[in-house]
C-alpha cells in the first residue's frame, strides 16, 4: 500500500514576502522514489516542507495524498517520516527510546514497540548501540538512528532532507547505497532532496531540476543525463562545455566548419531548430582528440590532470571558454602543446541561443 | 619539575586572599557556638544560641522556606513557557518584553518594594499577608529563571527538534514536555537553584516589604543583630549558612557538570 502524492498549482511566498517558488504541479506516484534536484536556495527544502505540512502553499494550492486533500492539515496528521540533514534525535533520549518515540505517540502498545525497535535496529544495523545516548554517536551512526526513527512509525511518506551531506565522501556513498536498497525494500514513497548531481542518479527514480524556484526539468536520471531540456539542466547535471554556433539550412555551423545531420532539436519549444544561432552542451566525451589530418578544431592545452582511467585536458582556443577533452591515460600531453579535435555531433545537446547573450543575433531569428 | 618562587608567591598570595575570605566567615560561626564571645573560645562551646533563635525564629525561617518553594513553583511554572515564547518566537514585542523582564533586576530593591506598597499597600488582606512578599520575590526572581532557561533553550535547536517530534505525530504539549523540557533541564535546574537560593537571601525588598507578622529569615537576621547578643546574630548566621551552602555547592557542581559536558569531544568512531 503506497501513496501518491498530488501538489497542484502549489506556490510559496514567505511572511518576508519572498517569493520562494513559483506556481508548479507535481506528481509522485505510489512507491516511487523523487529527487529534488538543484543548487541552493531554489526551493527544494520548501518543497519538502510544503509536502511535509510544516508550511503551507499560497492560497490556491492542493496538496493531495492518495486523494486526501491534505493541504491544510499539520505536520503530526500527515503520518510523513522526515529525516533531516541535522538528524535532530532527541538528547535527552537513547537510541531506542529515540525510534520508540513514534511508536509510543500512536499508542503502539509496549511488547510490540520493543519488538518494532528491535527490528528497526536490526535493519540499519545499529542494534549494538540500542542503550547508547546521541551524543556518543558518530554522524553515520546518527543519520541510521534518524533512518530508523522515521520509518518505524510506518509512514505514508518518506521525507528526506540532504540526509548525507553532513558526511564523508565515503560514507555517504555507502549509506547511499544503503539507503538505495532500503528504499526499494519498503516500497515507500520518498521525496529526497539534494544538490549534489551523483547521488540524485543513484537514487532516483525520476529526478527533478530545480532552478530559481521553477521546476527545470522532471525526467529519470537517464533523460536528465542525456536529453536535458534547457542549458541550466544540461550545465547543472554536467555538460559544462559550451560552444556558440550556427544553424543555417539544416546545417550546424561552428566557426569555419560544418556538420552535416545533426539532430539539432529544440526540446523547449518542441520543434527543429533549422536557422539561427545556438548553443552547445556536452560533456568531455563531446570531444575527442585524434591525427592533424581528421582534426575539426585545434586548440592549446592549459593544464592536464590525471583521473586514473583518462586525462582531463583543458583545452583553450577553441570556444569563448576552455573546454575540457578527455584522452588516453597513457598519452604524453604537457601543458602549452597543441592538441587536435574531433567533435562527436550526436553527443552535442543544441539549445537556441539565449537572447540576451547574443542580441544581434537573436534579430535574424 | 621544579616549582620556582613564582609559583610559591602566587601560591602564597591566593592563600592570603582565601584567609582573608574565609576567616571572617569561621570567626562568625565559631562565635555563634561560644558561651561568651568576648572571653573567646576559652568559655568553652555551647548549643544554647543556636536552640534560642531556632526558638525564637523558626517561624521566619519556615516563611523563608516555604517563600522561597512557592515562588519557585511560581518562576517555573510561568518562567519555563515563558523563556520558551521568547527564545522561539522572536520579534519586536518579545524583545521589548525581554527589557521589561530585566527591569527588577536593575532597579534597587527599595525602589521595587516601593512601587509595590504604593500600588498595592492599600489592599489590607494582601499587603499583611506572605503573599505580598511573595509578588516581590517572584519579580526578582523571575528574571533569572528565564534567562536561565533561554540561555539554554537558544542552543539547542529547538525548530529542528520539535518539527522532528511532530513528524513522529507529537503535538504540542507531548513535544514540550517529552522534548523541550527535558532539554532545557540543565538551564531550568540552574534557575531553580537561582531562584531559591537569591529568595531565600532576599533583604532590601523584602525588608520594605514585611510587616511583624511576615518576617522571614534575612529579616530575622537583621533583627538578631540589632537587638540581641552578638552570639545569637552569629548563632543565626550559621544556621543560614547551613541552609545556603547545599544550594550554593549544588550551583557550582552543576555549572561543573554543564561545562564538562559541552566540553565532551566526539570519540565514537565513524564505522559505521
Ligand atoms: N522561513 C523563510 N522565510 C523567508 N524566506 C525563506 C524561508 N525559508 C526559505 N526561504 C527562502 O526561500 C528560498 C528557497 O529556500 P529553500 O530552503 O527551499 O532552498 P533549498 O533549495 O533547500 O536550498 P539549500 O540547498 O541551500 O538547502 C531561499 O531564497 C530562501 O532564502
Ligand atoms: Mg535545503
Amino acid at each position: 500500500m503506497t501513496t501518491q502524492i498530488k501538489l497542484r498549482d502549489c506556490a510559496k511566498t514567505f511572511a518576508d514576502g519572498t517569493r520562494a517558488l513559483a506556481p508548479f504541479d507535481l506528481t509522485i506516484e505510489g512507491g516511487e522514489t523523487i529527487v529534488l534536484l538543484g543548487p541552493s536556495g531554489c526551493g527544494k527544502t520548501t518543497i519538502l516542507r510544503m509536502i511535509a505540512g510544516l508550511e503551507f502553499p499560497d492560497k490556491g494550492g492542493v496538496i493531495t495524498f492518495d486523494g486526501d486533500d491534505v493541504t491544510h492539515q499539520s505536520i503530526e496528521k500527515r503520518r510523513v517520516g522526515m529525516v533531516f540533514q541535522s538528524y535532530a534525535l532527541f538528547p535527552n533520549m537513547t537510541v531506542a527510546q529515540n525510534v520508540a518515540y513514534g511508536l509510543k505517540v500512536h499508542g503502539v502498545s509496549r511488547d510490540e514497540s520493543d519488538a518494532r525497535v528491535k527490528a528497526m535496529l536490526e535493519m540499519m544495523h545499529i542494534e549494538m548501540l540500542a542503550d547508547r545516548a546521541i551524543d556518543q554517536l558518530s554522524g553515520g551512526q546518527r543519520q541510521r538512528v534518524a533512518l530508523a526513527r522515521a520509518i518505524a512509525v510506518q509512514p505514508r511518506v518518506l521525507l528526506l532532507d540532504e540526509p548525507l551531506t553532513a558526511l564523508d565522501a565515503k560514507l555517504r556513498v555507502r549509506l547511499r547505497t544503503e539507503i538505495n536498497a532500503l528504499l526499494r525494500k519498503l516500497g515507500i514513497t520518498a521525496v529526497y532532496v539534494t544538490h549534489d548531481q551523483e547521488e540524485a542518479m543513484a537514487l532516483g527514480d525520476r529526478i527533478v531540476v530545480m532552478q530559481k524556484g521553477e521546476i527545470a526539468q522532471i525526467g529519470t536520471p537517464r533523460d536528465i543525463y542525456r536529453k536535458p531540456q534547457n542549458p541550466f539542466v544540461a550545465d547543472f547535471v554536467g555538460a559544462a562545455n559550451r560552444l556558440d554556433g550556427q544553424m543555417r539550412d539544416g546545417r550546424l555551423h561552428i566557426g569555419n566548419h560544418v556538420f552535416d545531420a545533426v539532430d539539432a532539436f529544440d526540446p523547449r519549444h518542441g520543434a527543429i531548430i533549422d536557422q539561427g544561432p545556438v548553443e552547445l552542451f556536452f560533456r568531455a566525451d563531446g570531444l575527442s582528440t585524434c591525427d592533424a589530418q581528421d582534426a575539426d578544431f585545434t586548440g592549446r592545452v592549459e593544464a592536464v590532470s590525471y583521473l586514473g582511467e583518462r586525462l582531463r585536458l583543458t583545452v583553450s582556443g577553441i570556444g569563448p571558454q576552455s573546454v575540457m577533452v578527455d584522452t588516453h591515460a597513457d598519452d604524453v600531453i604537457a601543458a602549452g602543446a597543441d592538441v587536435h579535435c574531433q567533435i562527436n555531433p550526436d553527443r552535442l545537446t543544441i539549445f537556441p541561443a539565449m537572447r540576451e547573450r547574443t542580441p544581434a543575433a537573436s534579430d535574424a531569428r | 619539575m621544579r616549582r620556582n618562587w613564582k609559583f610559591y608567591s602566587q601560591l602564597g598570595l591566593t592563600i592570603v586572599l582565601c584567609l582573608f575570605i574565609v576567616v571572617p566567615v569561621v570567626m562568625s560561626a565559631l562565635a555563634g557556638v561560644t558561651v561568651n564571645v568576648f572571653q573567646g573560645l576559652s568559655s568553652g562551646f555551647t548549643l544554647r544560641w543556636i536552640i534560642e533563635v531556632l526558638d525564637l525564629y523558626t517561624d521566619s525561617i519556615l516563611l523563608s522556606l516555604w517563600i522561597a518553594l512557592v515562588c519557585l513553583v511560581v518562576t517555573l511554572v510561568v518562567g519555563v513557557p515563558l523563556a520558551y515564547v521568547l527564545v522561539r518566537r522572536p520579534g519586536r514585542w518579545t524583545r521589548l518584553f525581554e527589557e521589561l523582564l530585566t527591569l527588577p533586576v536593575a532597579i534597587p530593591g527599595l525602589a521595587l518594594a516601593l512601587a509595590l506598597l504604593i500600588t498595592y499597600g492599600g489592599v489590607s488582606g494582601y499587603r499583611s499577608s506572605w503573599l505580598f512578599i511573595l509578588t516581590g520575590h517572584v519579580l526578582f526572581t523571575l528574571p533569572f529563571m528565564v534567562r536561565s532557561v533561554a540561555a539554554v533553550m537558544s542552543a539547542m535547536d529547538m525548530k529542528m527538534l520539535e518539527e522532528g517530534a511532530a513528524s513522529l505525530g507529537a503535538g504540542f504539549w507531548r513535544r514540550f514536555f517529552t522534548v523541550i523540557v527535558p532539554n532545557a533541564k540543565p538551564g531550568i535546574l540552574a534557575g531553580a537553584l537561582m531562584v531559591v537560593t537569591l529568595s531565600i537571601g532576599e533583604f532590601n525588598l523584602t525588608w520594605m516589604l514585611h510587616t511583624p507578622l511576615t518576617k522571614t529569615l534575612p529579616v530575622g537576621l537583621a533583627d538578631a543583630y540589632a537587638s540581641m547578643r552578638l552570639e545569637i546574630g552569629s548563632a543565626y548566621t550559621l544556621i543560614f549558612f547551613v541552609l545556603i551552602m547545599p544550594l550554593l555547592i549544588a550551583m557550582q557542581t552543576l555549572a561543573d557538570r554543564g561545562k564538562r559536558a559541552s566540553k565532551r569531544i566526539d570519540t565514537a568512531e565513524d564505522t559505521l
